[in-house]
């Protein structure tokens, strides 16, 4: 990348307004990028992508000044890489993938491990195969939204995420935060689809009880 | 016979309605039949929305797209 682009190229990134790109499809931003040499471009996919990468980041490291390394480290190899997308998946799916790799390697460079611990055998029922006398009494489905939706209940769904293992983290995030489908969860993760759909599941289990305990809490 | 624990396993499959039609009316059955899991059911609905409302919380703030800008000047180097 020629330095006087980049030059040019961030003297533009710290604006939120650019009419003529916000249209623009992320494969069109990308090619204007990479052979065209337009930073408005550029600052769009900015503009698009911060927060999901930031976010993206901060679920994997748990660690805000962690996350914006991450985040510092993903546009930088951005300005020097994005001429090797190629095209072959969506680019958000290759920008995630871009954000995992950057925060394993930045983990391992601080030498902050996790230790990834299984739930695949997480489960609410018991040994029998019956939720008998567990889940009814913490019932907290018709609490009305301005208790279930509060900030603070916020705050604990995000403490809950946290305390799930890398693994199960990851794909929880990008699936039910992100909203992307299973096959893009496995491609960015380079995982199976039905390892995408286990872990998942267990993930989910484990913050639906993780939510009742603090429902139930709340109501005694 | 279809118990708690089945509901429990399939309820991705119904949430994401993928559970071939016998499965699911068992399901149904069971979950009409068994208060347990139609509290488990209704929560786990409850659990989606609540994390789903998770989507467009805001992360990046002016300061932390200030840094990332003054760090990329730092990174270019004079010719």
């Amino acid at each position: 990348m020629e330095i006087g682009f980049i030059k040019k190229l961030i003297n533009v990134i710290v604006s939120n307004d650019n009419e003529q790109t916000t249209g623009i499809s992320d494969d069109e931003l990308v090619r204007r990028f990479t052979q065209l040499g337009d930073e408005s471009s550029f600052e769009e996919i900015v503009n698009r992508y911060s927060d999901r990468i930031y976010g993206f980041a901060l679920r994997i490291t748990r660690n805000t000044s962690d996350a914006e390394e991450v985040f510092q480290e993903v546009f930088l190899t951005l300005t020097k890489k994005l001429h090797t997308f190629r095209g072959d998946s969506k680019f958000s799916s290759w920008l995630y993938r871009v954000t995992v790799n950057t925060s394993y390697m930045y983990l391992r460079s601080q030498k902050k491990h996790e230790n990834n611990i299984s739930l695949e055998n997480y489960a609410p029922y018991d040994e029998k195969g019956t939720l008998m006398g567990r889940i009814m009494y913490k019932d907290w489905s018709s609490r009305p939204d301005i208790i279930i939706f509060n900030k603070e209940a916020v705050v604990i769904i995000e403490k809950a995420i946290n305390e799930l293992p890398e693994s199960y983290r990851t794909v929880f995030h990008l699936r039910d935060i992100e909203g992307l489908s299973n096959e893009e969860v496995g491609n960015i993760l380079e995982i199976s689809i039905p390892a995408v759909k286990s872990r998942l599941h267990r993930a989910r289990l484990f913050l639906r009880d993780k939510l009742s305990d603090y429902f139930y809490e709340w109501r005694r | 016979m279809f118990m708690c624990k089945d509901v429990v396993e399939n309820i991705m499959g119904y949430i994401d309605c993928e559970l071939d039609l016998q499965t699911l009316k068992e399901l149904e059955k069971h979950t009409g039949d068994c208060p347990e899991c139609m509290t488990f059911v209704n929560t786990y609905k409850r659990m989606l929305e609540i994390t789903g409302k998770l989507k467009n919380k805001p992360f990046v703030t002016p300061e932390i797209r200030n840094r990332l800008k003054i760090l990329l000047k730092s990174k270019v180097k004079p010719v």
